[in-house]
């Protein structure tokens, strides 16, 4: 149990490194932009009729603490955003981050994290019947399924059914809410109509993971199906869904569980493109509003922070899950 | 009868002393061309390659806007024939158009095809000029300005005597869609050439490096690369490209978006080359080198680079796709390469409105180029990767 115990306290440790080094990243990349925030107050300022002197922009900027070395900017930034969540203000939009993001974080991780979940549910079964049958129909499909995941990016998955809904059906499926609840606190009324809209985006988000896990499962399969022990386990009569739940797809499981942050990866890098085409207005667009569009330094760095995050949130709980599930290694940690 | 078999049995041999004394490169070439699949996509391939390299000779006008038909703008495609109602023409022809705008067409311009007005094809014309060497660099200084143009022709394949003729029809400013195709195609292929060529050298150095000398060198830099490899691409992409000025011209735009798409694309190839060189470092033949007193960079030169050059190539083919493909979402939110250059992605940026799958359905013509090329690139990779790996001749 000690060593269990040990085992967490070393992944946690090293995914807070990790953490840490990306956040780094960010803030040093937030700095690259040209401008800070300081010229930006001022700039706006200007546009108000007030007359402004370098004095003004140096005592803003002594305000706001723009003065200090890089490096204890960096470390008061990193510090804030870790002990305390807090992610200042935008200097563009001059809102606070924290109450700007904290909605349509929710919504975007829901639907990211729905999609992941779609993509397993598809992906799993099928790729299992997909390697045990012989049947080249099925098995032809599936391959071509999964090379189209990538030739077909979801932008152009997204953009054809949007287009195709529109023309044929007249109705416009973007937006996640109705008019009537786009303002509404949350309910079950409000629930139900945000999961009647949202499914689309969700298994658009879903579709490329979907060809790639599926990829991954079949590939897992074929190696260890002609295995011994499973040949073993068929001498000794075990035999259909028997045999495969319990010898080949529990070992090729773990590779699996493992890919599970980097499908994540991919479907976060899915989400501003397919978000813009649909029209949602929630991170990845404002993600898009906050860079391309506005150069808002503050809010991207903040919204990358949030998005890793997540991933190695996710890297961190397979990798125990994964530790669970391999009996070597739960039976060396757990004694 | 003996003899044909003693012959047969002698080639037999022959083969398989072929085999054992063929090089890695040989085995892979010869199980990469009995994947069939592989080598249709390794056709297509080179056909799409080539028809990116001859483009400006291929397409009859300039696939920027001084190529446009200003009489034919959102025009359908023109499809060559041989024969109509008016009898048959070994000379492929197209029909002439004319455009007009008057109180029954609601002011909307609107074109009618003349079925009576032939226009001929004619091959090897006489154009716009290209050339294939065109440097023209405005350095400090008025010395060191580089302004060459070499290789200039004026020839394209087809044209027409008058008017024009556009194969894919044209967008809502005339431009030339299948001139505009086939420079995309090369775009993105320079494109994602360039980044997977930056990504390339960022790793070979850093894996090289982690994977070479190891101890905490080698843990410190699993651990940036893995931080990097978490932070999702799009996203990041999208933060590195918030830094080019709108006022770029298009060349520079091109190399900062390959050069962001290096610098994204570099940790799974690191980790993958990091991989090779760890498991080669142990092999005996590296300790006889190193005993030899052979040098760290010697060594990395001339026995560890080239026992897995071939694997390399194939990882970069794999990468490839994912390069090509992520330029072409960001030029598509236009955030890459936009409109009037003319890349994958930017051509694609217009079919995003319904408008157009009523109305303009040729407009849909580069999407099919785009997933042409990218499945036979898709292809080709894994056909490399599983000619590349001697354990894929058991299975299947």
């Amino acid at each position: 149990m000690i060593k269990f115990l040990q085992f967490i306290m070393i992944r946690a440790v090293m995914s807070i490194v990790t953490l840490l080094i990306v956040s780094f990243i960010v803030f040093s990349m937030m700095e690259l932009v040209p401008g800070n925030c300081a010229e930006r107050y001022i700039a706006f300022k200007n546009t108000q009729g007030q007359n402004i002197t370098i004095e003004d922009i140096q005592a803003e900027e002594r305000r706001l603490g723009l003065d200090k070395p890089y490096l204890i900017r960096a470390f008061t930034w990193m510090g804030n955003v870790f002990f305390q969540g807090k992610f200042g203000d935008s200097c563009i939009l001059r809102l606070n981050i924290n109450h700007l993001l904290s909605d349509k974080i929710w919504l975007s991780l829901g639907m990211s994290i729905g999609a992941l979940l779609l993509s397993y549910l598809l992906a799993v079964p099928i790729g299992i019947y997909s390697a045990v049958s012989r049947n080249p129909i099925a098995n032809n499909t599936v391959r071509f399924i999964s090379y189209l995941g990538l030739a077909l990016p979801s932008f152009l998955f997204a953009l054809m059914i949007m287009l195709f809904t529109t023309v044929y059906f007249g109705e416009s499926m973007s937006g996640l809410f109705s008019k009537e609840y786009r303002d509404a606190a949350w309910s079950y009324a409000k629930f139900m109509d945000f999961l009647s809209r949202a499914w689309l985006p969700i298994l658009i988000l879903g579709w490329a993971a979907t060809a790639f896990a599926l990829q991954t499962v079949r590939a897992l399969m074929l190696d260890e199906i002609d295995k011994l022990y499973v040949t073993a386990a068929r001498a000794r009569g075990i035999f259909g869904r028997n045999l495969l739940w319990r010898y080949p797809a529990r070992h090729s499981l773990g590779p699996v569980i493992n890919s599970i942050g980097f499908d994540l990866n991919r479907i976060f890098s899915e989400l501003p493109v397919v978000a813009l085409i649909m029209t949602l207005t929630e991170m990845g667009s404002l993600l898009i509003d906050a860079l391309a569009f506005s150069n808002d330094q503050q809010l991207a760095g903040a919204i990358l922070v949030i998005l890793t995050a997540t991933i190695v949130l996710i890297n961190f709980i397979t990798d125990i899950i994964l530790a669970l599930m391999d009996p070597r290694v739960r039976q060396g940690l757990l004694g | 009868m003996g003899f044909f078999f003693n012959k047969n049995k002698k080639s037999d041999q022959q083969l398989k002393e072929a085999y054992f004394t063929a090089s890695q490169v040989e085995l892979i070439r010869s199980r990469f061309k009995s994947n069939k699949t592989a080598m249709v996509a390794g056709w297509i391939l080179t056909i799409l390659i080539l028809m990116g390299f001859f483009s400006e000779f291929l397409s009859p006008y300039q696939p920027t806007m001084a190529g446009r038909d200003k009489k034919y703008e959102n025009g359908p495609p023109q499809i060559p024939k041989f024969w109509d109602e008016n009898g048959f023409s070994f000379r492929p022809f197209i029909y002439g158009t004319k455009r007009e705008r008057s109180i029954k067409t609601n002011f909307r311009w609107v074109v009618t095809v003349d079925r009576e007005d032939r226009r001929y094809l004619r091959f090897f014309v006489d154009g716009w000029e290209y050339s294939y060497i065109d440097l023209e660099w405005d350095l400090p200084g008025e010395f060191f300005d580089v302004d060459v143009q070499a290789l200039t022709f004026s020839t394209h394949l087809f044209g027409v005597d008058k008017g024009g003729i556009h194969l894919f029809g044209t967008d809502k400013s005339g431009k030339d869609i299948y001139s505009r195709t086939l420079l995309a195609i090369f775009t993105s292929l320079k494109c994602g050439v360039l980044g997977v060529f930056i990504a390339f050298v960022l790793a070979l150095i850093i894996g090289g490096i982690s994977g070479y000398y190891g101890g905490w060198l080698d843990s410190f830099l699993q651990m940036v690369t893995d931080a990097i490899r978490t932070v999702p691409q799009v996203p990041l992409f999208m933060a590195l490209a918030a830094f080019l000025p709108q006022e770029w011209s298009a060349e520079a735009v091109f190399f900062v978006i390959a050069t962001i798409l290096g610098f994204i694309g570099w940790p799974t190839l690191a980790r993958r080359i990091r991989t090779h060189v760890l498991s080669e470092r142990s092999q005996d033949y590296i300790l006889a080198a190193q005993l030899c007193g052979a040098s760290s960079g010697h060594i990395i030169r001339r026995h560890l680079l080239p026992s897995f050059t071939s694997y390399i190539i194939i990882d970069l083919m794999i990468t490839f796709p994912y390069m090509v493909r992520l330029e072409t979402a960001l030029s598509f939110i236009g955030l890459g390469l936009i409109d009037p250059v003319s890349s994958l992605g930017s051509l694609m940026q217009n079919v995003s409105k319904a408008d157009v799958l009523l109305n303009y359905q040729w407009y849909f013509i580069p999407v099919l180029f785009f997933i042409t090329f990218i499945l036979a690139v898709v292809f080709v990779g894994d056909g490399l990767r599983d000619a590349a790996d001697p354990n894929m001749i058991k299975k299947k």
